[in-house]
């Protein structure tokens, strides 16, 4: 995720400043610095995959995989809760289409969708950015997931303290989307997706995780 | 809800598998991951049984993320984190490990264990020149999101084909692998 060198250092000082800003202020002054809204509007050169109204897709220049695409949203948002819910969900139908795109142009077997939140969950840039990584066996790309053992009371408080926090959201008029469907429609999807596979085999393989 | 039997994430959307709920609506499920990559790990899940991200529609796709997105937010609010990640694995080459597409949203704190990085890697001008092609050209199938319910059938001749059952068979073949 190489895509803009700030120090740590640097990085605390402009933090500092974003804070004395209003959110006007610090958007424009976040579109100045981006170097993404410059490749967005083109005063940048890249490599387009796909644009449409809302999204862009380009190659990362220092992938992970060939063909690894970092997929953006045209307006600049610096992390995802910002971002409204019809523009997200366009974000990903893109993520999804693109993922197809790779398994059928580019012989990947696989694709890892990743986004960083936070320094400390990777984020380099201030644009939002989803990744899209072909991925083949034995390509040498290894993400590590621990599995860590929590107990049961653990989980439970942890768990209380997210139902309660997304009561609140729900709550909140600011986002209406988020409240439960009044009437539940029912089956929505009745069939299984076409092209039959042996499901079955597949889960009894995989079930027992 | 089309469930698929013996697999465990539709076990969970079924309550035979007891679970830490933390959303629920008519199409998404959001549990705790008992063995969580960091306390507060939430897989955000279809209740419809699908195996791969390509087979999951426009519309559950953009429930599913925008869950995963209030999620992201609610950790950031009540846990205390310094980040989260939202994380797919498609396939088994990707990482996956169970035949039912999750998302993970994961919290993140500095010098957790947690890998999500790579080696950044250089192509020459002829290999990027080369995979942007056949990306762009793939790319240009994408068209119409149906990001509402469908009232009739319709065909929309700009959308992708969705992958014929011998690609499928290809691509979800892997799966069968024990990991």
């Amino acid at each position: 995720m190489a895509e803009q060198n700030i120090s740590p250092e640097q990085l605390k000082a402009l933090q500092e400043k974003i804070k004395q800003m209003s959110p006007e202020e610090l958007k424009e002054f976040q579109k100045k610095q981006c170097i993404f809204c410059q490749i967005i509007s083109g005063k940048v050169q890249s490599r387009k995959i796909y644009e449409d109204d809302k999204v862009i897709a380009l190659l990362d220049i220092n992938p992970a995989n060939p063909g690894h695409v970092l997929l953006l949203t045209k307006e600049h948002y610096s992390i995802m809760p910002q971002i409204p819910d019809d523009e997200l969900a366009h974000v990903f139908m893109a993520a999804k289409s693109l993922s197809n795109s790779m398994l059928r142009s580019i012989d990947a077997q696989g694709t890892n969708i990743i986004v960083a939140n936070g320094i400390a969950a990777g984020q380099r840039a201030q644009h939002f950015m989803a990744h899209l990584i072909p991925r083949k066996e034995n390509d040498g790309v290894d993400f590590v997931l621990p599995q860590k053992v929590m107990d049961e009371k653990e989980i439970e408080a942890v768990g209380n303290k997210l139902i309660a926090s997304l009561g609140e959201g729900e709550k909140a008029d600011e986002k209406p989307q988020f409240k439960v469907p009044e009437k539940p429609k029912e089956s929505k999807v009745s069939k299984q997706p076409k092209g039959e596979i042996d499901l079955d085999e597949i889960s009894k393989l995989l079930g027992a995780k | 809800m089309a469930k698929k039997e013996g697999c465990i994430i539709c076990q969970i959307v079924g309550n035979q598998i007891p679970s830490k709920k933390v959303y629920e609506d008519d199409l998404v499920l959001a549990v705790l991951d008992v063995n969580g990559a960091n306390p507060g790990h939430c897989f955000v899940i279809p209740k419809n049984h699908y195996p791969i991200i390509e087979q999951v529609p426009d519309l559950e796709i953009g429930k599913l993320f925008n869950v995963s997105n209030k999620i992201s937010s609610a950790i950031f609010e009540s846990l205390g984190v310094q980040g989260t990640n939202i994380f797919v694995a498609n396939g088994i080459p990707a990482g996956q490990t169970v035949a039912h597409f999750t998302i993970n949203v994961i919290p993140r704190k500095e010098n957790d264990g947690i890998n999500l990085q790579w080696q950044p890697r250089q192509l020459s001008e002829e290999e990027m020149s080369t995979v942007e092609l056949k990306l762009k050209e793939q790319a240009k199938n994408i068209g119409h999101f149906e990001k509402e319910e469908r009232k009739t059938a319709k065909i929309h001749p700009s959308k992708p084909a969705a992958l014929s059952e011998e690609e499928e068979e290809y691509f979800t073949r892997q799966l069968r692998r024990v990991p």
